[in-house]
């Protein structure tokens, strides 16, 4: 039995920080339970959790609000932004987004192996009962979701 | 001037610690930036070097083997280094310190971490 704390919250917590230190937005949870981001328009990309549960989780998001995001981070026009950069910053949200939902979620002395982010081809795997999903916004209204998967770690949610 | 290197293998991370830098007055220094362990290991043997920064997840060679590499080379064993990362826990980093990385911080790290975490390192 793993000592944990509330996991959805702690994802919360976790995509909430990420977004405020690395690029000042503030995130909370979409107004909108039915939000879906255009498949046309997606950007996400995935990490695999390897201790002490096994897990995957993703962050998608409009290649809009991607662009966006790189042009803030990077300081930098929109003409100027590169796919590399737009593609460094998914994988380094996704890094710090991880890193952090473990340590809010695991108890104080668990250590976690957690693998490196890897960009996501085609559409997103289909949404099925061992996954849990997170629709949140920025206070721009930009979308974000995240999706964990996983036995193991669907598991652990909060009832 | 000092020589700070940061290794990292996120582009958009090196940016990071590189603004905190700036931010708590560090902007005056020389960075040399490596993407990965082995890559910070040989620019650290090439020359003088005052702190290393580095994140843990990393591929070639992870910050914890460079953390090895640097502490059992005679030459870069009192160099201090600092491991920022997004995998750290309570136990990760009590190991991380007892192989002697001088602190651990998570990412993402802000700047007043940033400035408690080398102030040792700004005072000298």
């Amino acid at each position: 039995m793993i000592e944990h704390n509330p996991l959805y919250q702690s994802m919360i917590n976790a995509a909430s920080q990420t977004l405020e230190n690395m690029a000042f937005m503030e995130v909370m949870e979409h107004f909108d339970r039915s939000h879906e981001i255009s498949i046309e328009e997606l950007a996400w990309n995935s990490l695999l959790i390897n201790d002490p549960i096994l897990g995957e989780i993703r962050l998608a998001m409009s290649k809009a609000f991607l662009q966006k995001l790189t042009g803030n981070i990077f300081g930098i026009d929109d003409d100027e932004i590169t796919q590399l950069q737009m593609d460094d910053i998914l994988n380094e949200l996704l890094n710090t987004i991880v890193g952090l939902f473990l340590t809010n979620l695991l108890a104080d002395d668990q250590e976690y192996k957690m693998g490196l982010p890897e960009l996501g081809a085609d559409e997103l795997p289909e949404v099925d009962a061992n996954t849990i999903v997170w629709k949140l916004m920025t206070g721009e209204e930009d979308a974000l979701q995240i999706f964990a998967s996983g036995a193991s770690l669907v598991a652990l949610k909060d009832d | 001037m000092k020589r700070i290197i940061i290794a990292d293998d996120s582009a958009t991370a090196r940016m990071f610690i590189k603004r905190c830098l700036q931010i708590i007055g560090l902007g005056d220094v020389e960075i040399i930036e490596a993407e990965h362990g082995k890559e910070a290991l040989t620019a650290a043997k090439a020359q003088e070097v005052d702190l290393l920064l580095t994140d843990l997840n990393m591929p070639v060679m992870d910050g914890e083997t460079l953390v090895k590499w640097v502490k059992a080379s005679p030459k870069l064993g009192d160099l201090p280094v600092v491991v920022i990362t997004s995998a750290g826990n309570p136990a990760k980093e009590a190991q991380l310190l007892k192989l002697g990385a001088h602190r651990v911080l998570n990412k993402p790290v802000s700047p007043p971490v940033m400035l408690d975490a080398l102030a040792d390192f700004m005072d000298e």
